[in-house]
């Protein structure tokens, strides 16, 4: 009896494994993808992201995932279908039903027609059939295949078309970036509103990491991280880089928001032929301050998207502590000055609001917050200040002064 | 572990090799497993694995896994070795078994015109059944048998007359795994005595009862000419299919035909009549490959659908305090009677009963073979919602770490602490069934293997002096031992 030790206590482990939602941003430039055609299609790529989602949802009973399109001119949901374009689709049915047969078949084969741009003939990868117009017309299709998996795959294929053949030229021409700020916007809405909702079903920890103070947050989220809904984002880039600096302060907003949140940012970077420097500044400092994989694709082929999106990009956070990772090293840390959009290497800060100018705007004053700045008689680097050197020069020497102030280093 | 004796996932490492091999030619069967059995590095490695043209070296994977996860690379290792997932190749290289990543690709792209996933019945012959008779139909049938195992001996209650007699089925196969005993005679009918283990079984979570009960079932399905593997896969196929949705019955043969009319008596599917043309899968078989977890969005949906039938609470009804008073919002006579299993039960009020724990309580239960595990698991599965959220609230409040994993647990840390020392009081053996090793040639060797076995955490005890330890899983460690006695040759 002596033996029981009261200070020793009983603790529950559970070995369980927490959901997890998979928010996958797709860019779906147009552009980027028929610059990339001859190696990679956007059919072919979609058909290896669907085994990715597939292999995701088959790790856990309880994992989700969402689909956001990244496209030229919008942001727009893949999976799940919005509320919005769900009453669309109801009211298109609807007008369809009161059309006669034949213009039905014209408006389905549309959207085929255009997603085959890019890969005329190789609508089938690792078995998955890119049917569009089947798609449409039957709602219960094979059962060869896990009725989760097949939902997912005709909703997103389902409303991957339906943006597609909505793209029209004028779309296209007046933008060729892709919209990740608004993307990223998208799925953190998305992954805010799961994770309420998860944290309500599972017992009601909905207020606690919000009103906690700030140092103690972390540690809850420690304690309570049995309970918790694991989220990440992946996105899968094809956009040349220079092209999202004008999107640099949502861009910069939403990592932080992830950042904040412990949410990583995976980027899968497919690089785009006849576009050298195609690292994306901006989505390598994402991976790197949310702790994400990044990764650039060093030839983009089907197979080899889908074996780096398996190997890499699938485990979940609760193994990836163990695992490691594929980070990058050398982080492009540039930022996008807030004039002119351009990247920089050495700018100019507003004191007050650290706003980043590439020249010193007109008149000394900010942009963002209108503080009058004393630019000085502003001329280039800054130097070191001759005054101190007059000082020091009627003591000694300067060969002394230099002895005499010894520098940091290995010693 | 007391349940030991209880028929768990662990039955099916018990499994011959060739099993497996048969067993993973259906991609529903590779996915169930591979979902529900492997651990998350586990998963990780076989996805990784799946679409690999080369196998992967054995050097590369020490490498993707850091140094300091080791105990969970060997476990997760062990796990795929143990249901016969990976093989490591002549040149130290893992590759998945033909079948198992055959199957699970297949399962991913689909494809193939098997119907292993069942075939929707359209339409289907009777539409007029909504989820909630599925979910009634599913309650009633197993409350059915909790009741009849737990109802008749433990407390004698005014039972409604809502509960189902279980089949005769059900019953032999209650008493094949030892869950209760009969009593009595033939002529004036015979009454069930409840087990240890039947006890053990009552107080499990919903989904482990449904497994056990199912393991069970393959066990003695050679007992009616059917082959543990044709059973195992076909009940993989039920547990993939949609809830709400009827399936046809065309495509299944004779075998297949006899186990849904068993598992009609489970309340697993729904069929109208056994020659109906059509089933539903009811809520306990979809959620067969989810997880046991408690706190998971599609098991509350299932614990909540299937154990309240009268109260409205939707995910659990205990309330105990820090006194050993217990307060549980049911009128179900099952939770009352599983209630008093291991507490002193108070009043009883039309939708609230009071309790209390004490020690005669407790130690009565674990007399009767409960485990104090067994009765905690059974308060933190059933807690009131509003346990969880002060058990959160008072983590995220307390100032140390340590503190705050304490206060993590739902139940009180005082009663958690004092129904184990009651249950220590009673029985202060453990066993643990396992393998001792012993005579080691040198010093070196036999450090390197403990270190080892407790590393993959099977070490149970050792003694530097005799220079011998004692561990309950020998399978990797034999492994090790028989690949360092290799390399060591060869060096």
């Amino acid at each position: 009896m002596n033996a029981v030790d009261g200070s020793q206590h009983y603790e529950q482990s559970s070995s369980e494994q927490n959901p997890s939602l998979l928010t996958i941003i797709l860019d779906t430039n147009p552009v980027a993808w028929s610059l990339l055609s001859g190696t990679l299609s956007l059919s072919k790529a979609v058909a290896s992201l669907l085994v990715f989602i597939n292999a995701h949802l088959a790790c856990n009973y309880t994992n989700k995932v969402a689909v956001v399109a990244s496209h030229c001119h919008t942001a727009q949901w893949l999976y799940p279908t919005s509320a919005q374009q769900h009453l669309r689709n109801v009211r298109q049915a609807k007008r369809r039903l009161d059309d006669s047969g034949p213009i039905v078949n014209d408006q389905l084969s549309e959207p085929t027609k255009r997603v085959r741009i890019n890969g005329p003939k190789d609508d089938s990868t690792n078995g998955i059939k890119l049917k569009f117009n089947i798609v449409q017309r039957k709602p219960i299709a094979s059962s060869d295949k896990y009725r989760p998996f097949r939902v997912v795959e005709e909703e997103l294929l389902d409303n991957l078309s339906k943006l597609l053949s909505t793209t029209g030229p004028t779309g296209i021409s007046s933008n060729t970036s892709t919209m990740v700020a608004g993307a990223l916007t998208l799925a953190l809405s998305y992954i805010n509103r799961q994770n309420s909702a998860f944290a309500e079903s599972s017992g009601g920890a909905t207020n606690t990491a919000d009103s906690a103070p700030p140092n103690a947050s972390s540690r809850a989220a420690e304690t309570n991280d049995k309970n918790l809904l694991h989220s990440r984002i992946l996105i899968i880039s094809v956009s040349p880089s220079h092209d999202l600096a004008h999107q640099y302060i949502p861009i910069m907003n939403s990592i932080f928001a992830c950042q904040r949140l412990s949410i990583p940012i995976d980027i899968c970077q497919i690089p785009t032929p006849n576009a050298p420097s195609s690292s994306t500044v901006f989505l390598q400092q994402a991976s790197d301050a949310t702790k994400g994989v990044y990764i650039p694709l060093s030839n983009a082929t089907s197979g080899g998207l889908l074996q780096y999106l398996m190997m890499a990009f699938l485990p979940t956070q609760s193994s990836r502590i163990h695992l490691v990772l594929p980070t990058r090293i050398d982080v492009d840390f540039r930022a996008a000055c807030f004039c002119h959009r351009r990247v920089v290497d050495i700018g100019f800060v507003c004191s007050i609001c650290l706003s980043i100018f590439c020249n010193p705007p007109e008149n000394g004053d900010c942009l963002t917050c209108g503080t009058h700045l004393e630019l000085g008689d502003y001329g280039g680097r800054p130097m070191v200040v001759p005054r101190q050197k007059k000082r020091k020069k009627p003591r000694s020497t300067l060969d002394q002064s230099r002895v005499s102030t010894p520098t940091p280093g290995p010693a | 572990m007391a349940d030991s004796d209880v028929q768990s996932w662990e039955y099916l490492e018990r499994l011959q090799g060739t099993e497996f091999y048969r067993l993973y030619k259906n991609p529903t069967s590779a996915l169930a497993i591979f979902r529900k059995r492997l651990s998350s590095l586990a998963k990780s490695l076989v996805m990784a694995l799946l679409y690999l043209n080369a196998p992967l070296p054995v050097k590369d994977l020490d490498v993707w896994v850091k140094p300091g996860s080791r105990s969970e690379k060997e476990h997760a290792l062990d796990l795929l070795q143990r249901y016969h997932i990976t093989a490591v190749s002549s040149s130290k290289a893992y590759t998945l078994t033909e079948n198992f990543s055959r199957s699970l690709r297949q399962a991913l792209t689909g494809g193939g015109d098997t119907k292993s996933f069942g075939e929707i019945a359209h339409p289907p012959s009777n539409p007029s059944i909504t989820v909630e008779d599925l979910d009634g139909f599913a309650r009633n049938q197993w409350e059915g048998i909790l009741g009849y195992m737990v109802g008749n001996s433990a407390i004698p209650l005014e039972s409604t007359s809502t509960v189902v007699d279980p089949s005769p089925g059900v019953i032999e196969l209650l008493k094949a795994g030892h869950l209760i005993e009969l009593a009595g005679s033939s002529r004036l009918g015979y009454s069930p005595k409840i087990t240890k283990d039947g006890f053990a079984f009552v107080l499990q979570d919903i989904n482990t009862q449904v497994w056990s009960l199912l393991f069970l079932y393959v066990d003695h399905a050679e007992d009616f000419a059917m082959t543990k593997v044709a059973v195992l896969s076909f009940l993989f196929l039920i547990s993939s299919l949609e809830l709400g949705q009827a399936y046809t019955k065309s495509h299944l043969d004779a075998d297949q035909l006899r186990i849904l009319s068993d598992l009609s008596d489970f309340g697993i599917i729904y069929q109208s009549s056994s020659d109906s043309l059509d089933f539903y899968p009811t809520r306990l078989a979809t959620t067969l490959t989810s997880d046991s977890n408690t706190s998971s969005s599609n098991n509350t949906n299932l614990s909540s659908a299937l154990t309240t039938s009268s109260t409205s609470q939707a995910h659990g009804f205990i309330i105990i305090e820090t006194n050993y008073r217990i307060y549980a919002y049911t009128s179900s006579p099952l939770q009352t009677s599983l209630l008093g299993l291991f507490t002193n039960l108070r009043s009883r009020h039309p939708n609230l009963i009071t309790a209390k724990m004490t020690k005669s309580s407790v130690q009565r239960a674990v007399q009767m073979g409960i485990t104090a595990e067994q009765i905690i698991s059974y308060l933190t599965s059933h807690a009131h919602p509003q346990m969880r959220r002060h058990a959160i609230q008072a983590a995220s409040a307390a100032s140390d770490p340590a503190k705050a994993a304490q206060a993590a647990s739902v139940i009180p840390a005082t009663v958690l602490d004092q129904i184990h020392l009651w249950q220590i009081e009673k029985d202060r053996m453990t066993t643990t069934p396992g393998y001792l090793m012993k005579q080691f040639g040198t010093q070196a060797e036999y450090e390197r293997y403990w270190q080892f076995a407790d590393q993959i955490g099977v070490l149970v005890w050792r003694s530097d002096r005799k220079r011998m330890f004692f561990v309950n899983q020998i399978d990797s460690l034999r492994r090790f031992m028989k690949s360092s006695r290799e390399s060591g040759a060869e060096g």
